[in-house]
């Protein structure tokens, strides 16, 4: 019998391939050593997809899970994961996603479901409580994710009913298509929607009636309450809470890291026009928030009027703004929604997709590209009569499109011609809206991240703009002026490794990056470490949660290394060593990773030839079969 | 005392459901939330759906064995679970569909205003649910 609570106890096996449904007890060693969600993804890759498979065979794995302290009342319980291989990047790939999915599997009675094997034909899976069950798809095949969604809640007769569903995006393989999460949420990154296309899964839909059970209600109650009010009490709540994510447009753009045609620039000539304010006096419905959160960061918007008139959408975010605005020079807030929203009903990551397009435009404006390449469609900056057209063509892969959907490194090494230069990647992964040449630790963050180029697996936040008081608090005092300086590189790499070892553990409990833990800054180790024991009866020594942490990423790690990654693939695009930054605080600024980095691969126990976890730290981390598995 | 909701002030985030049937339930289970959030779409308008424990109340008028009285230190109608039959005629009289029934145990169940500190008053980040004395 599983004995922890907090826990649902039990997973869903799914072999697409036989259409077999088998349910399996919570793994007890997994909990202890992984947790769930992140953790529990990462253990299962490893041990069953190998380096010989394919991202899109059916021996991959695709992983829907949930941490045990999703669905529960510490702040933002409502985060879960999906993790398989990436067709984007061919190595680790994981997108987290919020919403209201995570709770609905553990109400359901399910910490995870996992996938393997390629259906016959187009299948949905069913989950009502205990009644599982896999149900013909072809009607749904061809629909837009909130088709797709409203179509099964109608079979169902339940407007509850969360689904997680791909539109064609997925359908046709686009290599970094999302998976749309109810509601209007996005496990965007890695391209995982095309795995869930390459075996036909079109939806997974769940809808739980049950409890979920924790091991000292009255504990729990009382850490989670006094989480609530030190979140309502942090000086940065009203702000996040005001405008979410994209309430730091302008302030990135002041900074000179809000990228600006494909990286050429930090900042955005007309960056008032697209900005929080802005959008809140053009298209503000209502604040929303996902399960269990009370920082309420979503909103939604409607635009009222003109060509675009009556575009409604949730979860704009600083990123979207940035991919199909100011990257693509596109000032106009109103087509900039609609890309959102067409971006969503295709299933396709809106960073990637904005950055597949901004380096096409770059391209075109260098000359690389004409109008034999692209098929008689000329890619001017900021022309949004081209964007929307161009992002269906990505999504149905026609045309033009077709070489897009390749995502930025396929399609600069198919075209040739020097398109490389303007690839800006990490291992294959788009960069999201960060630039290294004017926050330091974020360019150390971007080569560092399993998952390629991402800001989110060590989310330096904290020297964004400088939060001195949140640094002293979380580092104390030995690390400052330094750790909070956006362009210092000193003690930069003890931030980024602790945020992986931090972030890894948040994503495997079920809580928000984007709400107390990171942006906020407010919710940390002893924190986490305290809820755990409450929820789930485990004894969790803050020390411990540390090393779940630290084993959690040095897998991923290890995964990648099984791939082929070396520390010759930790490198960020020339153009941020080469180049100046034009604008902003950043104006001048080059960087240099190589010092950071040297400095973490030493705090992270790896090899500073290899960039592998040495034998040492893999023994420490109790990861002793890695030792063995790399040296074939 | 009764409770009071301000809908445009709520984000849909069901933190009061949560919290109601921690408080009810010891576990988190919104089926079993005294309190709902009535969604008209995912993204809302949301309102908190709350017993109005009114004057003359219609649950337990229909109650065919007075099992449902009215605490006067709070002024919570209440369901004596010793003398629910279970027979969910007070289910249906509620005109506010803030009556529910337990299939498990056979028994109807009801906001209680929390014996005077409501939960969903105290953890409603954005003050959506009231207290009006």
């Amino acid at each position: 019998m599983f004995p922890y609570r907090g826990y649902a106890g039990k997973c869903l096996y799914v072999d697409l391939t036989s259409g077999k449904i088998e349910t399996r007890e919570y793994d007890k060693a997994l909990a202890e050593n992984y947790l769930g969600g992140n953790g529990f993804g990462t253990r299962l890759l490893w041990e069953n997809v190998g380096p010989e498979v394919d991202a899109l065979a059916p021996e991959n794995l695709l992983i829907f899970s949930t941490g045990p302290l999703c669905g529960t009342i510490v702040p933002n319980p409502g985060r879960m994961e999906v993790i398989g291989k990436s067709p984007l990047t061919g190595i680790y790939g994981d997108a987290n996603t919020g919403g209201f999915l995570g709770p609905e599997f553990k109400f359901a009675g399910w910490d995870a479901v996992v996938i393997t094997g390629q259906s016959p034909r187009p299948v949905y899976l069913a989950i009502a409580d205990n009644q599982v069950e896999l149900r013909d798809a072809s009607h749904l095949w061809g629909l837009t994710t909130s088709q797709t969604e409203n179509a099964i809640r109608q079979a169902w007769g339940d407007p509850r009913v969360k689904t997680a569903t791909i539109g064609p995006a997925g359908e046709n393989l686009v290599r970094f298509a999302g998976i749309q999460i109810t509601p209007q949420r996005s496990a965007a990154r890695c391209g995982l929607g095309a795995v869930m296309g390459s075996k036909r899964l079109k939806a997974i839909a769940v809808r739980g009636h049950g409890p979920i059970r924790v091991a000292d209600p009255h504990r729990l109650h009382k850490v989670a309450i006094a989480l609530h009010k030190r979140l309502r009490a942090n000086p940065i709540f009203p702000a996040v809470h005001a405008h979410g994510t994209p309430g730091i447009v302008s302030l990135m753009d002041a900074l000179g890291r809000f990228p600006t045609q494909n990286f050429r620039m930090g900042s955005f000539s007309y960056v008032d026009r697209i900005n929080a304010d802005t959008l809140r006096a053009r298209a503000f419905v209502r604040d929303l928030a996902c399960f269990g959160c009370p920082v309420a960061c979503d909103k939604l918007y409607c635009v009222p009027d003109g060509p675009y008139a009556e575009t409604a959408l949730r979860s704009v975010e600083y990123e979207t703004v940035n991919a199909l605005g100011a990257c693509i020079w596109n000032a106009n807030l109103d087509a900039l929604l609609a890309a959102n929203r067409l971006c969503d009903e295709l299933g396709l990551d809106t960073i990637s997709a904005g950055r597949v397009i901004s380096f096409a435009m770059e391209l075109w404006d260098e000359e690389i590209l004409n109008l034999d390449d692209t098929g008689g469609l000329a890619l001017y900056w900021g022309d949004m009569d081209t964007v929307l057209p161009l992002l269906r063509m990505i999504a149905y892969r026609e045309g033009f499109g077709n070489l897009l959907a390749e995502g930025v490194r396929r399609a600069a090494q198919t075209i040739g011609r020097g398109a490389e230069r303007y690839a800006m990647h990490v291992k294959g992964m788009e960069i999201a809206a960060q630039d290294g040449r004017a926050q330091k630790s974020m360019g150390l963050a971007h080569v560092t991240s399993t998952r390629g180029a991402d800001h989110l697996k060590a989310f330096p936040v904290i020297d964004e703009t400088g939060y001195p008081d949140e640094g002293r608090r979380r580092y104390g005092e030995q690390y400052l002026p330094d750790i909070v300086q956006p362009l210092a590189t000193k003690h930069k790499a003890f931030l980024v490794k602790d945020g992986e070892d931090f972030g890894a553990v948040v994503d495997s409990v079920g809580m928000c990056k984007s709400g107390g833990t990171f942006v906020l800054a407010e919710i940390y180790w002893p924190d986490i470490a305290a809820a755990l024991e409450a929820a789930t009866g485990m004894e969790m020594p803050v020390e411990q949660l540390q090393r779940i942490g630290e084993r959690i990423y040095n897998l991923q790690r290890c995964y990648n290394a099984l791939h082929g990654i070396t520390r010759a693939d930790d490198k960020l695009p020339r153009r941020f060593s080469e180049e100046a930054s034009p604008s902003g605080n950043a104006k001048g600024q080059t960087i240099d990773i190589e010092p950071m980095l040297e400095e973490y691969y030493q705090l992270r126990g790896w090899d500073a030839e290899t960039g592998w976890p040495t034998a040492k730290k893999l023994r420490e981390l109790g990861l002793e079969g890695a030792i063995e598995r790399l040296q074939r | 005392m009764h409770l009071e909701a301000i809908a445009e002030k709520c984000t849909g985030c069901r933190i009061c459901e949560n919290f109601c049937s921690v408080k009810h339930e010891g576990a988190i289970w919104p089926e079993r939330a005294r309190i709902r959030i009535l969604a008209e779409t995912d993204s809302g308008p949301f309102t908190p759906n709350v017993c109005r424990q009114c004057e003359d109340a219609a649950c337990a008028a229909a109650c065919p064995v007075e099992a449902i009285t009215k605490d006067q230190s709070t002024g919570a109608w209440v369901v004596n679970d010793d003398e629910c039959i279970g027979c969910e005629n007070c289910v249906e009289a509620c005109p506010y569909h803030a009556m529910f029934f337990d299939a498990e145990s056979g028994k109807a169940f009801k906001c209680d205003l929390c014996g005077g500190e409501p939960e969903c008053v105290a953890i409603c980040p954005f003050g959506a649910v009231q207290k009006v004395p």
